[in-house]
């Protein structure tokens, strides 16, 4: 097996050129929103809105200012599928049309996914998308057909400012703790990682970030959605049992009472 | 807590209706496998049942199939595609209800034949009319391992959605627990409904209508635990047309039939407005629950 690959997003020296997304469509071929016309979400330079199964790349504007916009920052964040170690779609796929690669990244095999959705409801990131010209569902597959043959993925060979940096994990992991520290000593002290190994296992593809995960539209602390299968199937039976009984000793009674009445108005008769 | 979604899973009508069939299917089998245990195996309550079952597994199955995005590739749930070799994952509640309504609809097919066989349609060597299956000792294996894949078929769904990040259901590990005393209220008013309409109005119909007013009772109980027990996931339940599909199928299948089962005596009539009304009020919870969630963004 090969490194385990993935992206180290620095969202300190991101500028938004959107260079990634636009990168990441030429190559997959994904296809345009509305047919490439135009449209204006009035959401700061945002009009991507999202990750979805024809947005494999997408640079989030969050306008970070104070009521009275004395105080303002602009975070950018150029975000993508995490690749998680412990990955709740791989986990929850019934058709095992989602792999981990040797790479240890994860990718939808579009010709094996018969277009359930339950890959969609899983991911904790709400990165996974139905793509309407294949309908099945898709996201970042790191550029497999890329590293297959040693090219970096699109997005980062794109990236101006090596926001998006590609490697093996842990060499990622290294530069990023001491791009922190160089943060902190620089008196930056609110820059962090995000998707260290605590979070499901690992987040392949994992970023630093200046402020809470939530302004950054991330969940604080992501779920694997199966560890409630087993609970789940516990309560199920518990619930099965007590209707059981009570439906035996129920139906035992009534059936007696419904006899006893029969054979009254039997004899009545 | 768990991320607000803009991807929508559209798991809609469709999806509902197959937890509201499958469920019915599921808790009219149970019933079954309970008379089989009781040496009623033959009685015309529990030939209703194993007519009931195997039309409603297959119904069900076929509304999943058509709600795939891809429905050709449905065996893709159970069939590895490149290797032909059996696909199943345990952790996967699709993967693992897609093999459950499978063996649910094997084991349906069988006592369907046999309700068949019973009413003298046709013999099958050994097999005919006076040695049946359902009544013998076989028969009451049969039942149990029936019971088993109902329970299954009738949870799964409910354990799906729990297994999930969606808000609302990622929330509580109690949806399959609910689905299960769904299935047999439901199952059973389905029985009730048929029997009554068929006037086959025995001891054993009026026993599983006035039980299941009790099972009612233990329905409503999990369904306040559940609710009470959602946290901030209840906003996305109790919200907009499926706060109103919650209220009306908490009236339907539990407040109506209870002051109705305390009004109404042993008349062969009175079961009917009864069974309708639970029948209503399960497949707005189905309704409710898949619905809420979807509809928030």
């Amino acid at each position: 097996m090969a490194d385990a690959m993935g992206f180290y997003t620095d969202t300190t020296v991101c500028i938004g050129c959107k260079a990634c997304e636009v990168a990441c469509k030429e190559w997959n071929q994904l296809p345009a929103t509305n047919g490439g016309q135009n449209t204006l979400s009035g959401n700061s330079y945002d009009n991507t809105l999202r990750l979805d199964g024809t947005h494999w790349r997408h640079v989030k504007f969050i306008e970070d200012f104070s009521p009275d916009r004395s105080q303002a920052a602009w975070l950018m964040m150029s975000d993508v599928c995490k690749h998680c170690v412990q990955a709740p779609c791989l986990d929850v796929c019934p058709t095992g049309a989602i792999i981990r690669t040797e790479f240890d990244t994860v990718v939808i095999q579009s010709d094996v996914c018969n277009g359930c959705r339950d890959c969609i409801s899983a991911c904790p990131f709400d990165v996974i998308g139905m793509n309407e010209a294949t309908n099945t569902a898709q996201k970042c597959t790191l550029c497999y057909d890329r590293m297959q043959n040693g090219m970096v993925p699109a997005c980062a060979q794109a990236c101006p400012t090596q926001s998006i940096q590609f490697g093996p994990i842990a060499e990622l992991r290294q530069r990023a703790d001491a791009r922190v520290d160089t943060l902190h000593s620089q008196g930056q002290t609110n820059a962090y990682i995000y998707g260290k190994e605590d979070m499901l296992g690992g987040l392949n593809s994992f970023y630093l970030l200046v402020n809470r995960p939530e302004k950054y539209g991330l969940p604080a602390s992501p779920v694997l959605a199966t560890v409630r299968t087993a609970p789940s199937w516990l309560f199920s039976a518990g619930s099965a049992v007590v209707a059981g009984l009570v439906g035996l000793l129920g139906f035992r009674k009534h059936r007696m009472d419904a006899i006893a009445a029969e054979r009254r108005s039997s004899r009545e008769a | 807590m768990l991320l607000e979604r803009l991807n929508t899973i559209h798991w809609d009508w469709l999806v509902y209706l197959e937890m509201f069939i499958a469920g019915i299917a599921a808790g009219a089998y149970i019933v079954a496998a309970l008379l089989e245990w009781a040496g009623r195996g033959n009685s015309p309550l529990a030939r209703s049942a194993h007519a009931l079952a195997l039309p409603l597994v297959a119904l069900a199955g076929l509304l999943l199939v058509v709600d795939l995005s891809r429905p050709e590739r449905f065996w893709h749930m159970v069939v590895q595609s490149e290797r032909l070799l059996p696909m199943l994952k345990i952790w996967s509640p699709i993967s693992v209800g897609s093999w459950l309504l499978l063996l649910f609809g094997g084991i349906t097919f069988v006592s369907f034949v046999d309700f068949l066989i019973d009413r003298g349609v046709f013999a099958l060597g050994g097999w005919r009319r006076g040695r049946t299956l359902h009544g013998s000792a076989i028969g009451r294996v049969w039942a149990a391992l029936g019971l088993l894949a109902a329970f299954g078929t009738a949870a799964y769904s409910g354990i799906l959605l729990s297994t999930t990040n969606i808000p609302g259901w990622g929330h509580s590990t109690l949806i399959g627990a609910v689905y299960v005393a769904t299935a047999i209220i439901t199952g059973s008013a389905a029985l009730v409904l048929i029997q009554t309409i068929r006037g086959l109005v025995d001891a054993d119909v009026v026993a599983l209508a006035r039980t299941n007013t009790w099972l009612i009772v233990w329905w409503l109980a999990l369904v306040v635990i559940f609710l009470a027990t959602l946290g901030e996931g209840l906003r996305f339940i109790a919200t907009g047309i499926a706060l109103v599909g919650l209220i009306a199928a908490i009236v339907l299948a539990g407040v109506v039939p209870l002051v109705l089962g305390f009004v109404s005596g042993a008349r062969s009539r009175s079961y009917l407005a009864p069974a309708v009304s639970i029948l209503l009020g399960g497949l707005l919870l189905r309704f409710a629950i898949v619905m809420g969630p979807q509809s928030v963004h």
